[in-house]
C-alpha cells in the first residue's frame, strides 16, 4: 500500500494534485461569470487534448473539430430532452461514443490520404456537419436554435453555474488524467511512432490503420463529452456557434499552447478562453493575434508554451 | 436553360481555376500548400478598390498597380513567413500560411470594415444573346481573361530563362541547386506569381459577389477544383476548377437549392474517397 501512495503522490504529481485541489474550492470565491469561464475552459481543454491526441501525437491535421463539438452537443440535447430519466454522465457518455464512432467511420475513408488532405477531409466534414444540422430542422431546430435541458443525475439538478462548474471539472479531470496515461503507453508510443514516420513505424509492426483510425475515434471521442459539456453549460445551441473559424481557433489553441503535450493543451485552453474574454468586443484583433502567434510559434517554437517550458526545465535541472 | 447554366458555370469556374492554378504553381514549385490563397485574392481586389476610389485612379492603371503591389507582397511574405520555415515539415508550413491567411483577413478588417462594396468591372455590364441563351460580356471577358493568363503562364515557364529554373526547381532542388539554379530565388518568384495569378482571380471575382472580406473563401473552391482536377497537376487544376464551377451552377438545378453552399466539399470528399489522385493526377510513390 505505501508503495501505491508513493506511485501517486511523486514530486511532478505534487504540483498538479495542489492545481486540482486549489480549482475546487475556487469557485466558493468567485463570481458567477468567471466561475462560467472556468467552465469553458474546461470544455476547451477536453477539445484541446482530443485534438492534441490526434494532431500533436499522431500528425493529422484536423481542420473540422468543431464537427465533432457539434455532433457532441446536438446528441447530448436531443437526447436529454427526449430520455429525460438518463442520468447526464451517462448521456455524456454515450455522446462521446457516438462522436467516436463517427470519428471512427470518418477515419477509415481518411486512411487512403496523406498530409494535407487530411486537413482538407476533416474540414469539409466539419462544414458538411452543421449544414446538415441547418437542414435537418426538424430534429436539431434548424436556424431557430436548441434550448438544452438541464443536466441531471437521478432527482440531482445541475442548475446553476456553480453545480455545472463540478460536473464539467470532475469529467475534465478524469479524460485528462485518463489521457496523459494513453499517451506514456503502448497506444500513446505508436501514435508518436507514426507521427514521426509511417513508413518507418510500419516496419516495426505497429498497425497504421489500426492505430490512425483509434486516434479519430478518440479524439472524436473526447471533443464529444466536451460538445455534451458545451451544451449544458451554454443552454442554448445554434448551428452557426460551429463554424470553420472554431475549427481553426482549436487549432491555434494546441499549436500556441503545444503539440503533443497535455500541458500545452490546458495552456492553449486557457489562452483561448483569456483572449475570447480580454477582446470580446474586437474580434478582428483577436484574430488577428491568433494569426501572428500561429506564424510566430510554427516558425520559432514549434513545440510551443509547453515546449519552451520543458527546455527550460531541463536546462535548470541540468545544472 | 441547360446551355446557359453551363455557360455561367464555366464563369464562375475560370475563377475557381485560378485560385485552383495559384494553389498549384506553389505546391509544384516548394511543396508547400498555401491556405491563404484566396485571402491573396481578398487583399489584393480591395488593393485596386484602394487605387481607383480613394486615390482615384482610372480602372486599368489602378488594376495594373495593382497587379505590381500584389507581386511584390508575395515576395515579401515568402521572405518574412515562408522562407524562414523553408527546413521545417510540411506540415509547419501548411500551418503558417493558416495563420497568413487569418491575418490577412483580420487586417483587411481593420482596413476596410468587413462590409460588402460593389466592384466595377473591367468588361462592360451588356448580354448578348446567343441562340436562345443570353450570354452577359463579364462572365464572358472572366472567362477569355483566364485563357489569356493560362497562355502567358505557359510561354513563362516555357520559354524563359526564369520560368525554366523553376521547372526545375520543381523537379528537384538539389539537383537544380546543384546547376547553379537560385533556388531561394526561384521560391520568391513563385509566390510573387502565384500572388499576381490571386490578384487577377480577385478582380475578376469581385464585380461578381461584392468586395468584402469574406471572399477569400474561395480557397475552398479553389481546393476543390485542384483536388478534383488531381492536386499538383496545372492543367488539372484548371479543368477541374472549370468543372467545379459546372457542377455548382448545375446541382442546384436537379436537388434542393440548398445544395449550392456544401458542393465544394461534397466535391472534395467523393473525390478524395473514391479516387484521391483526381482527373489528371499522378499517383506519389514515398522515399524513405
Amino acid at each position: 500500500m505505501p508503495d501505491l501512495v508513493e506511485r501517486i503522490i511523486t514530486k511532478e504529481n505534487t504540483i498538479w494534485f495542489i492545481a486540482v485541489i486549489l480549482l475546487l474550492i475556487l469557485p466558493l470565491f468567485l463570481g458567477k461569470y468567471t466561475v462560467f469561464l472556468l467552465s469553458l475552459l474546461a470544455v476547451y481543454a477536453l477539445v484541446s487534448l482530443g485534438l492534441n491526441l490526434l494532431m500533436g501525437y499522431t500528425g493529422q491535421i484536423a481542420a473540422g473539430h468543431a464537427g465533432f463539438l457539434a455532433i457532441g452537443a446536438y446528441f447530448t440535447a436531443l437526447i436529454s430532452a427526449n430520455v429525460e430519466w438518463l442520468p447526464c454522465l451517462v448521456t455524456l457518455f454515450l455522446a462521446g461514443i457516438f462522436s467516436g464512432a463517427i470519428g471512427f467511420l470518418l477515419g477509415i475513408p481518411i486512411l487512403r490520404l496523406k498530409g494535407f488532405y487530411i486537413a482538407m477531409a476533416t474540414l469539409a466534414f466539419g462544414v458538411v456537419v452543421s449544414e446538415v444540422i441547418l437542414q435537418w430542422s426538424s430534429v436539431t431546430g434548424g436556424d431557430d436554435g436548441f434550448s438544452v435541458p438541464t443536466a441531471r443525475i437521478a432527482g440531482f439538478a445541475f442548475d446553476s453555474d456553480f453545480k455545472l462548474f463540478y460536473l464539467i471539472f470532475s469529467v475534465t479531470i478524469v479524460l485528462t488524467i485518463l489521457a496523459k496515461n494513453l499517451t506514456k503507453g503502448y497506444i500513446g508510443r505508436a501514435f508518436i511512432a507514426l507521427r514521426e514516420s509511417e513508413v518507418a513505424a510500419q516496419t516495426i509492426g505497429i498497425d497504421l490503420a489500426k492505430y490512425k483510425t483509434i486516434a479519430f475515434a478518440i479524439s472524436a471521442f473526447y471533443t464529444g463529452v466536451a460538445g455534451g459539456l458545451f451544451a449544458y453549460l451554454i443552454t442554448f445551441l445554434s448551428p452557426d456557434a460551429f463554424t470553420i473559424e472554431l475549427s481553426i481557433d482549436f487549432i491555434a489553441m494546441i499549436v500556441i499552447g503545444g503539440m503533443g503535450s497535455i500541458l500545452g493543451s490546458i495552456i492553449g485552453a486557457v489562452i483561448l478562453t483569456g483572449m475570447q474574454q480580454v477582446l470580446a468586443g474586437l474580434l478582428d484583433l483577436q484574430i488577428l493575434i491568433f494569426g501572428i502567434s500561429l506564424i510566430v510559434f510554427m516558425i520559432f517554437m514549434p513545440k510551443g508554451i509547453s515546449g519552451m517550458i520543458y527546455d527550460l526545465r531541463d536546462r535548470y535541472s541540468r545544472r | 436553360m441547360l446551355l446557359q447554366v453551363i455557360f455561367s458555370g464555366l464563369a464562375t469556374g475560370s475563377i475557381y481555376a485560378l485560385v485552383a492554378l495559384g494553389l498549384a504553381l506553389i505546391y509544384n514549385t516548394t511543396e508547400h500548400v498555401n491556405f491563404a490563397q484566396g485571402e491573396m485574392s481578398m487583399i489584393s481586389a480591395f488593393f485596386g478598390f484602394t487605387f481607383f476610389n480613394f486615390i482615384g485612379l482610372s480602372l486599368p492603371i489602378a488594376f495594373l498597380l495593382t497587379l505590381l503591389a500584389s507581386a511584390i507582397l508575395g515576395i515579401i511574405v515568402e521572405r518574412l513567413v515562408i522562407r524562414p520555415a523553408m527546413k521545417a515539415p510540411h506540415f509547419n508550413v501548411f500551418i503558417i500560411t493558416l495563420g497568413l491567411s487569418i491575418v490577412l483577413k483580420s487586417s483587411a478588417g481593420f482596413i476596410w470594415s468587413h462590409n460588402d462594396y460593389p466592384y466595377p468591372s473591367i468588361f462592360p455590364d451588356e448580354t448578348i444573346a446567343i441562340g436562345s441563351a443570353t450570354i452577359d460580356m463579364i462572365g464572358l471577358g472572366n472567362i477569355g481573361m483566364t485563357i489569356v493568363l493560362m497562355i502567358i503562364l505557359y510561354v513563362f515557364f516555357k520559354y524563359t530563362k526564369y520560368g525554366t529554373a523553376i521547372r526545375a526547381v520543381s523537379e528537384s532542388q538539389n539537383a537544380a541547386a546543384l546547376m547553379g539554379i537560385n533556388v531561394k530565388q526561384s521560391f520568391s518568384m513563385t509566390w510573387a506569381i502565384s500572388f499576381l495569378v490571386a490578384a487577377v482571380a480577385g478582380i475578376l471575382m469581385a464585380p461578381v459577389v461584392f468586395l468584402s472580406t469574406h471572399m477569400g473563401l474561395v480557397v475552398i473552391n479553389g481546393f476543390a477544383g485542384a483536388i478534383l482536377g488531381g492536386w499538383g497537376s496545372i492543367p488539372g487544376a484548371i479543368i477541374g476548377g472549370m468543372l467545379l464551377g459546372v457542377i455548382d451552377n448545375v446541382a442546384p438545378l436537379y436537388l434542393p437549392s440548398q445544395i449550392k453552399n456544401v458542393v465544394p466539399f461534397a466535391v472534395i470528399f467523393f473525390v478524395l474517397v473514391i479516387r484521391p489522385k483526381g482527373i489528371m493526377g499522378v499517383e506519389k510513390f514515398i522515399k524513405v
